[in-house]
């Protein structure tokens, strides 16, 4: 068996383990095998910003796609919808920022998609709150320590693909006395984050984010999937460790 | 029915790319195209980004916001570097040095920022953290790998401290294939997801 085929079964398994796990969860089922406390913080910290009207910052990433880490970009785009609700625009203090053209475009669309799900535009202050202070990670970065000052801080969340040059973001959002949460970056940015936040997501965690928010039959089918194959990885990974060592394999 | 058909054709597209990923030999033509048209759509969203960048500053000049002189200063600069490298070309001498000169010392800087607010952090982790099992981990494996970084220890060829030596400098490798391999296994179900319309983050429920 050539590697092109376990990557073909791999992926084949959890299609098949999606739909099934679709179809299979009902509406009420909770998926319990992992803690939600990071999740239900970064919640509450938002809902707490709202009511003291104060800002709060939801980061994509500085780029948008990249070699080692392909789908960090997408899925900082798949969290949005379980994240800024289409009331969360109405006091002006919702901002959603990138570092790539495409990732702000990309954004926008799915800000105003969702907003076309039954929510009056009168209700918002008309601020788009989809920003890009800049198009490179430097620039992106001198670009939004200034964002920071532009109405103070109550929560900073962090998604999708970036660099330790995350450290500078939190470092000054720590200044502010704002919440951080941050999920995802590169192996760089997560050993970075690791020194100054406390509510971090690390590794495959990062993708259970829209399950740990949104308990919807489709998060949960996705969490359980994401759970059975790295168990079923790492149980593989074991034995074929063992087999090699008494020489078998 | 207008919400299907976006969705139709975004979930084979992606299939399509998925299957031509190990049928390569049969399925390189439509490949190609299909991944010129992605890189043409994403550079169009990159320029309409960009023409975002320049309305977002000319709203906070023409608004009086925090911070406007800095908007002025950016978008000064971008009229300036993308005139000058319309007129004289990128292979122009005075162009690259205009911005090489410019660019390289003021990133320098931000990362020479970076390295002291990396040093500083990491000597509160332990008040960020607490004394837990992971934050002490974490500060004597960095500790660990920096004085191996040093090259000072040296061990006999062939020896038990060299196997020893080298297992400790292959730990970091195995704990980075191990997230490497959750991620990949995390991306793989973000990308099913949304080609088997599970996620629409574009739009509808």
């Amino acid at each position: 068996m050539t590697w092109a085929q376990v990557g073909w079964v791999i992926i084949i398994l959890a299609a098949v383990l999606l739909v099934v796990f679709r179809f299979i969860i009902k509406d009420r089922f909770n998926h319990r095998v992992r803690k939600k406390g990071t999740a239900e913080e970064l919640n509450h910290q938002r809902l707490r910003g709202i009511e003291r009207g104060l800002a709060r910052h939801v980061i994509l990433g500085d780029r948008f796609w990249s070699r080692v880490f392909p789908g960090l970009g997408l899925h900082a785009l798949t969290v949005l919808p379980s994240l800024v609700k289409p009331d969360d625009r109405a006091d002006g203090g919702q901002v959603i920022s990138g570092g790539s053209g495409a990732l702000v475009v990309f954004a926008q669309q799915i800000v105003q998609g969702g907003y076309q799900g039954g929510f009056s535009e009168a209700l918002t202050s008309g601020d788009n709150p989809v920003a890009l202070p800049g198009v490179t990670p430097l620039s992106y970065l001198a670009g939004l320590l200034l964002e920071f000052n532009m109405r103070p801080l109550g929560s900073l969340a962090l998604f999708g693909n970036y660099g330790s040059t995350a450290v500078l973001w939190t470092e000054a959002a720590h200044l502010t006395g704002a919440h951080i949460f941050a999920g995802a970056g590169s192996l760089t940015a997560q050993a970075a984050l690791y020194l100054n936040v406390h509510d971090l997501l690390i590794g495959e965690e990062i993708f259970l984010l829209p399950g740990l928010i949104d308990s919807t039959p489709q998060n949960q089918a996705g969490l359980i999937t994401e759970d059975f194959l790295r168990v079923s990885l790492i149980v593989f990974l074991v034995i074929a460790a063992i087999l090699k060592m008494v020489g078998v394999l | 029915m207008k919400k299907i058909i976006p969705i139709m054709i975004g979930s084979a597209t992606g299939l399509t790319i998925l299957t031509g990923y190990f049928f390569q030999a049969r399925l390189a033509p439509v490949l190609g195209l299909l991944i010129h048209w992605g890189i043409a759509l994403v550079g169009l969203a990159g320029l309409i980004g960009i023409g975002y960048l320049v309305k977002t500053h000319l709203t906070r000049i023409m608004r009086k916001q925090k911070g406007a002189f800095y908007s002025v200063v950016v978008l000064v600069a971008f009229l300036f570097t993308v005139g000058a490298g319309l007129i004289l070309s990128m292979e122009n001498r005075f162009y690259r040095d205009w911005v090489l000169n410019i660019q390289i010392p003021v990133e320098t800087s931000l990362l020479a920022i970076l390295a002291v607010v990396l040093l500083s952090v990491s000597l509160y982790v332990i008040r960020t953290r607490g004394w837990t099992p992971m934050s002490v981990g974490f500060l004597v494996s960095a500790l660990i790998s920096l004085i191996f970084n040093l090259r000072y220890l040296q061990t006999q060829p062939d020896s038990i401290g060299e196997e020893a030596l080298h297992f400790i400098q292959r730990l970091p490798l195995v704990g980075m294939r191990g997230i490497l391999i959750g991620m990949a296994l995390g991306g793989l179900i973000v990308g099913l997801r949304v080609l088997l319309a599970f996620d629409r983050p574009y739009g509808g429920d």
